[in-house]
């Protein structure tokens, strides 16, 4: 199971944090080249992303890169230059099942030059529009999981993003959306970099909602949402016995799982294999 | 004149101008360590091209010089940002 827990940020046309970016152990690395890098420096940051998709060692990280939103005359030029080395597309203010059509068009092109395996998309849900179509944006086969992010959503509102009690709605809709069609949910960042306590709660109640995992922009809160997002002791050691006794039936050809007597079926094991994902115990 | 990259730390910053001949300026931190790789890499990538070529590196690894020489160098062919 891919963990995405954190995805860190890193601006795309910065070669000094690039360059560091798989140092941290975060899940996913995010080069990106939308809203971290200024318009007359687009160009030479997709370049520059692209070579350090080919050279820089990211660890364990998934590599990640945010193109520029497909009402942009960015996009396609992102795909075409990086698309290649990528392992997930993860793509601003989609707003309908049609977006992600038109890009995974284009993708499909340049995946057949190259001779490369099928990219996945982890579209960001921005608008009213896009929430309101996030159910049917999730449903796309080349989607792995949904982000969403409130900038946007709350200038359309007319509030103030820090009071708007609808971003809990918006919250639980990218759950919803994302888990009905079998994808991860991931919630957006904790933008106060210097406070580990608030992060922790955030990350603690984004897991409780659902979520799979935050974004991350500073490398020091990687450790703290993925302590956040550890599974209690005595659920990890539920979840290996139950584990245990599913390959023991397994094992003896047996089609129904029961553990002290009580019957164990499929949601209960997959949420015992997530736990253990989750706590990293293979 | 086209130019790729920045001076800053890490990096390296590229320029490109029209000249009648070909000429390669290399201006490194490194010098003595890396000055003859850099001005290597930069006389390799810019063969074809008939013009002055300046770097200068601000400590950068030489993925991130390669990518800023590229970068120059489409530029310097017209190709649209």
């Amino acid at each position: 199971m891919n963990l995405r827990r954190t995805r860190l940020y890193i601006p795309g046309n910065n070669p000094h944090l690039v360059e560091n970016a798989g140092l941290y152990g975060a899940d996913c690395v995010i080069l990106d080249l939308e809203d971290s890098v200024p318009l007359d420096q687009k160009f030479d940051a997709r370049i520059l992303v692209k070579y350090s998709l080919r050279n820089v060692d990211f660890g364990r990280s998934e590599k990640w890169v945010r193109i520029n939103s497909p009402d942009t005359p960015f996009w396609k030029a992102d795909l075409e230059e990086v698309l290649p080395y990528v392992d997930v597309v993860n793509v601003p203010k989609v707003e309908s099942y049609e977006d992600v059509e038109m890009i995974s068009e284009i993708m499909d092109e340049i995946e057949d030059k190259h001779g490369v395996e099928k990219r996945k998309i982890v579209p960001i849900i921005e608008t009213l529009k896009g929430l309101t179509n996030a159910r049917e944006i999730a449903n796309h086969p080349r989607v792995v999981a949904m982000a969403w992010g409130g900038e946007d959503l709350t200038a359309e509102l007319g509030i103030p993003k820090k009071k708007a009690l609808i971003l809990d709605h918006v919250r639980a809709e990218i759950v919803i959306a994302s888990k009905s069609h079998g994808k991860m949910a991931l919630d957006t960042v904790y933008s106060n970099i210097r406070d580990e306590e608030g992060l922790f709660e955030y990350a603690r109640r984004a897991r409780y909602m659902g979520f799979d995992g935050v974004g991350v922009l500073h490398p020091n809160q990687v450790e703290v949402v993925h302590r956040a997002f550890r599974p209690e002791e005595k659920d990890i050691e539920e979840a290996k016995k139950i584990v245990e006794a599913a390959e023991k039936a397994m094992k003896e050809g047996k089609g129904v799982i029961s553990l002290n007597g009580r019957m164990i079926d499929k949601p209960v094991l997959e949420r015992a294999r997530k736990i253990l994902a989750f706590a990293e115990v293979d | 004149m086209v130019e790729a990259g920045t001076l800053e730390k890490g990096d390296a910053h590229v320029v490109i101008t029209n000249a009648d001949k070909r000429e390669i300026a290399v201006k490194s931190k490194l010098e003595r360590i890396y000055g003859d790789a850099i001005r290597k890499t930069v006389d390799e990538m810019t063969s074809h091209i008939v013009g002055k070529i300046y770097v200068e590196d601000m400590g950068a690894l030489d993925w991130v010089i390669r990518a800023r020489i590229e970068a120059a160098i489409r530029k310097f062919r017209g190709e649209e940002q």
